[in-house]
């Protein structure tokens, strides 16, 4: 009997085909908007605004410059979804009348909706990387030794422009908290992505990774849990800790900083790479989490709870030590040189995604606090089109009273105008203006902002300025 | 081994380490970090173009061919955004001078 093969086809989902199916995903009643701000203790629910994925093309690769852009909010807030379906959860309170929500979550059908979306979403969202980070040349030990240590890992680094734009915002405590949630959905399920590479059967690097993992455990002792050292200090400064509470006020570029690992471990041909994140990861933390700490101090005059930055900066160095010589050079002893370049590559691009983490959170605490000049603004840049100077695209909009415009962001410049009502325009975590009629605030392009409506109804019209610049002249 | 970062473009493209100049370049098929000399007698190989097949590069001076694919292997390097760190043959120490040299358009691709 003759058996013609099947012609093998990589699998691809693309065009009206991945839309439908991005669309079928985001359908579950979990991923609607919320009528809150927060999520309370429902670690289910994850806001999705699947009212605007028909409008957006995940079929491409956004190069840098595009990356904030609110398709890349969207793709990043689908695949935390998706990927932490492989995470157990549940609510603090218990289960309670959450059931409906905990199993249309890990419902096989979700599970395998979000799955064959993944690989588009992390084309779009991660392939960037691609022309970002290029290794070439032929990578020996004695290279890469030499590389890893002018990266100078130990060395006490300057505050990154996050940390700046903490100390230097008109609400250090606001700013600092705003910090804090951007590392929540990281922190508060911490190592979870890790623990994707020691599954399996690999040798003695499988056992020595099992090492760090139970460090970040706390060695089954919960006390000493990472995540439970951090949900104190959320708890000292005021926040609760239920896990993405605060979804609506993660930036993209935070998202992106944690779902890479887990698209580097759910993706196990990216092993390699995902070591040389690891490595460079926890080395640079213990610098990091002292600076943190010192950050912490000052600005909440000692009152926060900084266990979680103090434990770190003790373990790193020893994670930081054990990555490279229990993991780097046992596994390039194994499996050779070869692997160098993934390593160098999951590195670089650990760096670039910290940098680009750091300045969108940067820029977001400066549109925080420059509320009230972009609110000033609005009056010029009406009158320009008022007078016909400029003649932007118009959206007229009336809505109820606590209609809330869950967080999301535009690609260009936007006016906000209150015809009529009132509305509460929010910018960021406890960052707000009252827009009363006649009145309204410029939106500046890729900035996180939501509203609520204050009054009965609101009568209010967005104008598409692009760059808000250009009405000013 | 000196680890040096330098631009891949424009006025800083270019290091000097023991009198050797490495430039990064960039073809159709990726970019990579070469010594800017030619194996024969020196000559400019950031000036060299790519011979039809696209698997050499030709020299301007005596035009001899260099496989690319030798070149490229020849230093560890990884670029990132117009930034590139490349580990350079000799003593870790030596001393590394930037400077700018002009590339043919045939390695400048993208840029
Ligand atoms: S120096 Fe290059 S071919 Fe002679
Ligand atoms: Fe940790
Ligand atoms: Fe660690
Ligand atoms: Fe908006």
């Amino acid at each position: 009997m003759s058996h013609t093969p099947v012609p093998h086809e990589p699998f691809e989902l693309r065009g009206d085909a991945l839309r439908e199916a991005v669309l079928a995903y985001a359908a579950n009643p979990l991923y609607t908007d919320n009528e809150e701000w927060e999520n309370s203790d429902n670690p289910y629910r994850r806001q999705l605004r699947p009212q605007v994925l028909p409008y957006l093309d995940f079929d491409r690769v956004p190069g840098r410059e595009r990356i904030l852009e609110y398709s890349s909010l969207a793709a990043q807030r689908l695949l935390t979804s998706i990927y932490e379906a492989d995470l157990v959860f549940f609510p603090k309170a218990g289960l309670g009348e959450l059931a409906e929500d905990f199993r249309r979550y890990y419902s096989p059908g979700n599970r395998a909706r979000g799955e064959l979306i993944r690989p588009a979403l992390e084309r779009f969202a991660f392939g960037f990387l691609d022309e970002e980070v290029e290794v070439s040349g032929d990578w020996t030990t004695e290279g890469l030794l030499a590389y890893l240590d002018e990266l100078d890992v130990y060395a006490p680094g300057e505050p990154s422009a996050a940390e700046k734009a903490i100390r230097d915002s008109s609400d250090p405590q606001r700013a600092a908290r705003m910090w804090l949630i951007q590392f929540a959905p990281d922190f508060l399920s911490e190592a979870s992505p890790m623990a994707r590479n020691v599954l399996g059967y690999y040798g003695d690097e499988q056992s020595e990774w099992f090492k760090i993992l139970i460090d970040e455990y706390g060695y089954g002792v919960h006390e000493t849990k990472h995540s439970t050292l951090f949900e104190a200090t959320l708890e000292s400064v005021g926040l609760g800790a239920d896990l993405h509470r605060y979804w609506q006020y993660y930036l993209v570029s935070s998202l992106a900083l944690n779902n890479y690992f887990h698209y580097l471990g759910k993706n196990h041909e990216h092993f390699f790479r995902y070591v040389g994140a690891l490595y460079y990861t926890e080395s640079t933390l213990v610098d990091f989490c002292r600076r943190a700490e010192n950050l912490l101090k000052d600005v909440f005059d000692g009152s926060a709870d900084a266990r979680y930055f103090s434990e770190h900066v003790h373990i790193d160095q020893h994670h930081g030590r054990m990555a490279l010589e229990k993991l780097v050079k046992p596994l390039i002893k194994r499996h050779g040189e070869q692997i160098i370049p993934e390593i160098v590559r999951g590195i670089e691009e650990f760096r670039l995604l910290s940098t680009i983490a750091d300045e969108d959170f940067a820029t977001q605490i400066a549109w925080m606090d420059d509320a009230d000049r972009y609110k000033e603004l609005h009056d010029p840049v009406y009158e320009a089109i008022r007078e016909g100077r400029v003649t932007p695209p118009v959206a007229d909009i009336v809505e109820p009273y606590g209609e809330l415009s869950n967080t999301h962001s535009h690609e260009g410049d936007e006016l906000c105008h209150i015809v009529s009502g009132t509305m509460r325009f929010v910018s960021g975590f406890n960052s707000y203006r009252i827009l009363e009629a006649g009145e309204g605030t410029v939106i500046q392009r890729n900035r996180l902002h939501g509203a609520i409506i204050e009054s009965e109804e609101c009568v209010y019209q967005i104008f598409s300025v692009g760059d808000h610049r250009a009405c000013l002249s | 081994m000196p680890v040096v970062t330098f631009k891949v473009s424009g006025a800083d493209n270019c290091v000097r380490v023991a009198d050797l100049p490495y430039v990064y370049i960039r073809t159709e098929t990726g970019g990579s970090v070469l010594p800017a000399s030619c194996p024969h007698r020196g000559g400019p190989l950031n000036l060299a173009t790519v011979d039809a097949a696209g698997r050499r590069l030709v020299c301007p001076w005596h035009e001899r061919g260099t496989s690319l694919s030798r070149l490229r292997r020849q230093v560890p390097a990884v670029r990132s955004g117009d930034t590139v760190t490349a580990v350079l043959p000799g003593p870790a120490d030596v001393p590394v001078e930037h400077c700018h040299l002009p590339l043919s358009p045939a390695l400048a691709a993208g840029a």
